[in-house]
């Protein structure tokens, strides 16, 4: 164990070294295509270089993370904690993901603008202060710095109006969520003089909820809702999922999600886990609204990636089920299980761009019959990404829902699981399609996305994610104790502040 | 408890300018109109952080000059969006935005 002094300048610096480093590397790139950002091979340039950032930021997080460094005395803006390395890991292994799944794509639908890489970089590093935010003002922050780097990705592909039109709704219902959010922390400050966590924890404890901090409290909950798109906030996230290029959609789906579930339960089980009976009747109506809008509605999509979309809400639901729990094992659920669902959601994602060339929006279960035949490895992994989503023995995705339910069914609660299994029962019925069309249907006369192929870089990593989705499926155990450490330590950093 | 000028009748007016602010995203369907009732939002609150402040120290007030730079993040962003959509389909109203259906 180090003890960070975060009084002292250098103290803050190791505090925040993955950020740091990320944030500087991005501007580094950001030079490099100054110079360098006109043809095909100065955009792979670019990726790759923005791809080591990534790597040298997960470096600087596995040093904190191995030396267990914990503040001395109180963290102050940023936690120091192993729920924030989680999360910090889950985004970082995203925005990896995305720059792999990029590098082919970006050159394929000729999007060469140089500014892609840089804007990865640095809203993931907007996430990174998001995930670890300790304080009010950083958890803003940190939103703000992801969000409008995400705001501009989205509408990349600026030509193309579906892109256009997904980029303009996303800022507009993003920048409106933050209104609320701003205003949620506007009330907290106003009810308890401060706006680190553990702080405000501390003050609301042992003594009834002023009316000023419930609505705040309330006013957050709507702003990051709309964030991690949960009914009834989510009517964006289909329209721009499906407009946005697949590469960002697979970041926004896995990165900004893991970001605002991470903020969303420092939130609440640090600052307010005074007022549990509050908000855990309103986080289980979100969660319920979520699982069964959710998965109801990817029933009838059409296109592939809008059902990817409506199955990422249904997910949002699940992930809420392990937040309502208000404990450790729940918190640890939450990291278990955006990791489980961010490494296949993204392998999705990839898969999907394979179809690019502009006609991805339109990719449905006719153009994957008979996969099998002409590709079969690209069947196989495709079929392990949607048995995982769907939560089938064997794989990643079964053991994050196990633990979910197991951190539930400790707190003796079983209506929230009982909805979660027969949910996911509902969600069988638009995963299985596209594996039985893959397998068992005959291919199109058309070939219409025959000579279509992925880049090995993307290759690699869709392959590299699923592998590790059949491995952990069937060895989760050292990645189970991982989590179980994470959340035990964040629930500790706000314990000597929060009441009996 | 520090003395305070006109704090109830400052936090009443903040949440009458955010209620206009959040009825405006809501009931309008111009772009821009709608950019400006989110930049609304964001000055209401502007206003709670300084009228709090006068309880709880200078917290509050460097809080909006946070905010301020953040709403002119976002104002950049924002307005070049509005600006692409506008090229694309020589208007910036919502309703003639129907490529993605929800």
């Amino acid at each position: 164990m180090t003890q960070l002094d975060l009084g002292t300048p250098g103290g803050i610096m190791l505090a925040l070294l993955p950020e740091l480093l990320l944030t500087g590397w991005a501007l580094l790139v950001l030079l490099v295509v100054a110079w360098r950002h006109r043809t095909a091979e100065d955009s792979r340039l670019a990726g790759w270089l923005s791809f080591a950032g990534v790597a040298v930021s997960a470096a600087g997080l596995a040093a904190l993370w191995v030396n267990g460094a914990t503040p001395a005395g109180l963290a102050q803006m940023v936690a120091l904690d192993p729920f924030r390395y989680g999360a910090d890991a889950v985004a970082l292994i995203a925005a990896g993901g995305t720059i792999l799944l990029s590098l082919g794509y970006l050159e394929r639908e000729s999007l060469l603008a140089p500014e892609y890489y840089p804007l990865v970089l640095l809203s993931t590093a907007g996430m990174l202060f998001l995930a670890g935010a300790e304080d009010l003002i950083v958890l803003f922050l940190g939103l703000e710095v992801m969000s409008v780097g995400v705001y501009v990705l989205a509408g990349y592909d600026r030509n193309n109006p579906a892109s256009a039109e997904a980029a303009l709704k996303y800022f507009l219902i993003g920048a409106f969520a933050s209104g609320f959010l701003l205003y949620g922390i506007a009330l907290v400050y106003g009810a308890t003089g401060t706006t680190n966590l553990s702080l405000v924890g501390a003050q609301l404890a042992g003594r009834p909820l002023p009316l000023m901090a419930a609505l705040g409290l309330g006013l957050l909950l709507i702003g990051l809702g709309f964030k991690v798109a949960a009914v009834p906030f989510h009517m964006w996230a289909p329209d721009v999922y499906d407009g946005s290029p697949t590469p960002v959609t697979g970041f926004m789906a896995t990165g900004v999600k893991a970001a605002a579930f991470a903020a969303l339960v420092r939130v609440l089980l640090e600052a307010f886990p005074s007022a549990t009976s509050l908000w855990q009747p309103i986080v289980a109506g979100l969660a319920i609204a979520s699982m069964v809008v959710g998965n109801l509605a990817a029933l009838v999509q059409r296109s592939l990636k809008r059902m990817l979309a409506y199955s990422s809400i249904a997910h949002a639901g699940y992930l809420l089920t392990a937040v309502w729990a208000g404990t450790q094992a729940g918190a640890g659920a939450v990291l278990f299980y955006l990791l489980a669902y961010s490494l296949v959601t993204l392998a999705a994602f990839g898969f999907l761009s394979v179809f690019g060339r502009g006609g991805e929006r339109d990719v449905s279960l006719d153009d994957i019959a008979g996969l099998a035949r002409s590709r079969p490895w690209v069947a196989f992994g495709f079929s392990v990404c949607m048995f995982s989503l769907l939560g089938f023995p064997g794989t990643f995705g079964f053991m994050g829902k196990w633990y979910i339910i197991s951190a539930l069914a400790a707190e003796r609660q079983y209506i929230l699981p009982v909805i979660l299994v027969l949910t996911s029962v509902v969600s069988a019925g638009y995963y299985l399609p596209v594996v039985m069309a893959m397998y068992m249907r005959p291919a199109p006369d058309s070939e219409r996305y025959a000579g279509v192929r992925l880049a090995p870089a993307a290759l690699g990593a869709i392959a590299l994610a699923v592998a590790v989705v059949l491995l952990f499926g069937v060895w989760p155990g050292p990645l189970l104790d991982v989590a179980g450490q994470s959340a035990l330590t964040l629930t500790q950093t706000g314990l000597p502040f929060a009441g009996p | 408890m520090p003395a305070t000028s006109l704090l109830g009748p400052s936090l009443g007016l903040s949440a009458i300018l955010f209620s206009l602010g959040v009825a405006g995203v809501l009931l309008r369907r111009n772009a821009i109109v709608l950019f400006m009732c989110i930049e609304l939002m964001l000055n209401a609150v502007n206003l709670s952080f300084i009228a709090l402040a006068q309880l709880h120290g200078s917290g509050g007030q460097i809080i909006v000059l946070f905010v301020m730079t953040v709403a002119a993040a976002e104002a950049a962003v924002g307005l070049a969006i509005i600006l692409a959509i506008f090229r694309l389909k020589q208007s910036v109203d919502l309703k003639q935005l129907n490529l993605l259906q929800g």
